[in-house]
């Protein structure tokens, strides 16, 4: 290897980013997170019939099914024919994301059930239980906003799970408890304001 | 630094408090998105955590970390542009800058990330993973699903450009 390509390479190894004080924060409390979650951990359930997890089960179900159906058939009719080589411009520009009007429409079921079961939820095994369903639901919609080619969306999904994760482990003090749900609560609001105006931006122009 | 045993809660904090920047600069090298960059480290801590009972005594809990999140980064990558490693009919070599890598380039603040974004995504890639992660050929052909004749064109490339690059930025120093 001649001292030219050494100097190079020496130069890159020593090209370190700092990573953002937020995003190793993050990471922290992340292991905090997974290991509490550990420690805390509720046998499963025994399954009981419940009107609401019945309805939204099937909401989301429906949902998903709808929205990776339009997802396959949009794919299939306009995108470009398999063993196509060209560049594609959707995948190298930065898109805005479309998404199917009945996934959207689920998703908005989904985050204001997640909204009403947060602000009523109580302490203990019962708080746990509820969390890691919603986590289980957001888990789905997450997937399939992947699949509808939607990965901003995905992203922001993916963000709501360490919040939940805190907040469903055993050993949170009730303050933080109080304090992860004003937090998840502000978020939600936001993601459905951004969703509410996005469907009506899409209607008004078709 | 941990070597051996099954690393605890507190061996975690360390790595990260310690190397993070480390991971966190090979993953954005990898993706050049420092959101991907993020979520891959993020990934790998998880991953390792839940793995950590299988984690090699002889081997260094950082290195290991480092290892799962490089992986992630290739994965998530891979996620966000599918087919990107794909081979074109005509490999050329291009000297445009994309859009995106225009964009992209503007959050990184330095000349060396810089360097890097005028390569393609594979002879970025590639590069990175023989050169600063010292993979081998033959394992980052397996990873990218490529012929190793064609690795190493890309890092050929690779290197005559970032070569190329480093004389320019010699020179504007210099002048």
């Amino acid at each position: 290897m001649d001292k030219k390509l050494d100097k190079l390479i020496a130069a890159h190894e020593a090209d370190i980013h700092a990573a953002p004080a937020h995003v190793v924060q993050q990471w922290h409390s992340a292991i905090d997170e997974a290991a509490a979650l550990e420690r805390g951990r509720v046998p499963a359930p025994a399954p009981r019939w419940h009107p609401t997890s019945f309805f939204w089960g099937m909401a989301v179900t429906a949902a998903l099914a709808i929205g990776i159906g339009i997802g396959f058939f949009v794919t299939d009719g306009n995108g470009p024919p398999a063993g196509s080589q060209g560049p594609m411009v959707a995948s190298t520009t930065p898109q805005s994301e479309i998404v199917p009007a009945a996934f959207t429409r689920g998703l908005q079921v989904h985050l204001r059930d997640s909204r009403q079961q947060i602000a009523s939820l109580d302490q203990g095994a019962d708080r746990t239980t509820l969390v890691l369903q919603l986590i289980e639901q957001n888990r789905m919609f997450e997937t399939a906003a992947d699949q509808n080619n939607a990965p901003k969306l995905a992203r922001v999904l993916r963000a709501f799970e360490p919040i939940l994760l805190q907040l469903a482990a055993t050993d949170i003090a009730p303050e933080d408890a109080e304090a992860l749900r004003a937090q998840l609560a502000f978020e939600l609001n936001v993601m459905l304001t951004k969703l509410a105006s996005e469907s009506s931006d899409d209607s008004q122009t078709t | 630094m941990k070597i051996g045993g099954t690393p605890t809660q507190t061996d975690f904090h360390e790595a990260i408090s310690a190397r993070s920047d480390r991971w966190y600069s090979a993953c954005l090298k990898i993706t050049r998105n420092p959101d991907l960059a993020a979520d891959a480290v993020q990934d790998a801590l998880l991953n390792a955590w839940n793995k950590r009972h299988q984690f090699q005594s002889s081997a260094r809990l950082d290195t290991w970390i480092h290892s799962i999140a490089v992986n992630a980064a290739l994965g998530l990558l891979r996620k966000s542009k599918p087919g990107i490693f794909e081979p074109l009919d005509t490999d050329v070599e291009s000297n445009t800058v994309r859009p995106e890598r225009a964009w992209e380039e503007h959050e990184l603040e330095s000349e060396l990330a810089r360097s890097l974004g005028g390569l393609t995504e594979i002879e970025r890639v590639c590069f990175v993973l023989k050169h600063l992660e010292q993979w081998r050929v033959k394992e980052i052909a397996a990873e990218l699903k490529l012929n190793e004749g064609r690795i190493k064109q890309a890092i050929f490339r690779a290197v005559k450009k970032l070569r190329m690059s480093m004389q320019s930025m010699k020179r504007e120093i210099d002048g």
